[in-house]
């Protein structure tokens, strides 16, 4: 076997992996959704949310409990990752990394505020002022804020065949979500905050994905995206969560009866899923571009129906099923494409 | 604090209507399935690339 044969199958290799990885992160995102939603109802979760909805209205309880679940999530996630890098061996490469913050680790600290606070705040001010079919709809157009943005800032090439899968899943994607959304729509009740924060969710993880495309040109994505946690994780537990308590709200309180065994044990699967999950997001950037990675990962919207069918028992409308075989088909465009158009990822 | 029978009763209500039988546990079952994959496989991918 000569070179140019030898480069093309290596190639293959690693864009398959890409791909594999990206499905991986389609799959965590959509099981998530079990513990996150479950949590909720949990101790003390519900009475945080009854608590401050007495006096300050459900969309502020909303928020104000989101934050304090976020918050914890990223804990878990933490913890996720660390078993993760332990697995792999990486610990030491984790801590080599975060001395290097000029060239590298600013990076996923950066990446940390537009995914953290930015993108899931926005998504829950979405969810609480509109609904979350509506939040759901408008996370899904992050990878056209990501790719255009990897486009434009390092030349990441996207080509006219990945453009059209990245379109239809989208399309897909605003199917399946289109009956709750066009009813939120319709309700007359539409709050222009609500509309920020679906800004906010789909600017958040598009910029995040293109920064981390950037630091992920020198380092690793199992340590990237742990140190990216660490500093969400410095933004929750350093910054909000203390700040709510100064204005007034249980923060702490309410953080302390958290650490109950059953909600702990269903926040550390939500830790495991939305950790693992987003490694498998940032493995993904390295070998087949933002664009595609988040292409892929915005299969998520349909296996969060495959799982909330199989476990909740929610059978899904006409639509969705529409709107599913749109994913599949936008999957199928990009997954076929010549290998030889993936050979390299940065426009010359 | 311990969890309070409106939040079992909560939490329970989920999975009633579920496809899978002992769905109220199952679903962490999947999950540390599905862990296990993709460790194996960063595994694999860390000594392959």
């Amino acid at each position: 076997m000569d070179l140019k044969a030898l480069k093309a199958q290596e190639s293959k290799r690693k864009i398959s992996k890409g791909y594999m990885w990206a499905l991986f992160c389609a799959v965590f995102w959509g099981i998530w959704y079990l513990p996150g939603t479950v949590v909720w109802v949990l101790n003390p979760f519900d009475e945080m949310y009854s608590a401050i909805a007495e006096t300050g209205g459900d969309g502020t309880a909303l928020i104000i409990t989101a934050v304090l679940i976020t918050a914890f999530n990223a804990l878990t996630v933490m913890l996720a990752l660390m078993l993760w890098n332990g697995v792999l061996g990486k610990y030491g490469e984790l801590g080599r990394t975060l001395k290097e913050f000029h060239p590298c680790s600013k990076w996923f600290f950066l990446a940390s505020i537009f995914g953290g606070p930015m993108a899931i705040l926005g998504s829950f001010i979405a969810m609480g002022f509109i609904g979350g079919a509506f939040a759901a709809v408008a996370a899904l157009l992050y990878p056209v804020v990501g790719s255009v943005l990897a486009y434009y800032w390092y030349g990441e090439k996207i080509s006219r065949r990945a453009a059209i899968g990245i379109g239809v899943i989208i399309v897909g994607g605003v199917t399946i979500f289109g009956g709750g959304l066009l009813t939120e729509l319709s309700s007359g009740n539409v709050q222009w905050i609500g509309y920020l924060g679906g800004l906010m969710a789909a600017a958040g993880w598009g910029i995040e994905g293109a920064i981390a495309g950037k630091g992920l040109d020198i380092s690793e994505p199992d340590v990237g995206l742990t140190l990216r946690f660490l500093g969400e994780n410095i933004i929750w537990w350093i910054i909000i969560v203390p700040i709510l308590a100064i204005v007034g709200y249980p923060m702490y309180s309410f953080a302390l009866q958290a650490f109950e065994p059953f909600t702990m044990l269903v926040l550390i699967f939500a830790g495991i899923t939305f950790g693992f999950c987003y490694v498998c997001w940032y493995k993904s950037f390295p070998l087949i571009g933002v664009g595609r990675g988040q292409g892929i990962g915005n299969l998520y919207g349909l296996f969060a129906i495959i799982f909330i069918f199989l476990f909740f028992g929610d059978v899904p409308q006409w639509t969705i099923l529409v709107g599913g075989t749109l994913c599949v088909i936008g999957s199928f465009v990009m997954f076929t494409e010549e290998t030889s158009a993936l050979e390299t990822l940065r426009g010359e | 604090m311990v969890q309070t029978a409106a939040a079992m009763e909560a939490y329970n209500a989920y999975w009633v209507n579920s496809v899978i039988p002992g769905a109220n546990t199952m679903w962490m079952v999947l999950i540390l399935i599905l862990a296990v994959i993709a460790l194996w496989q960063a595994r694999t991918f860390v000594s392959k690339f």
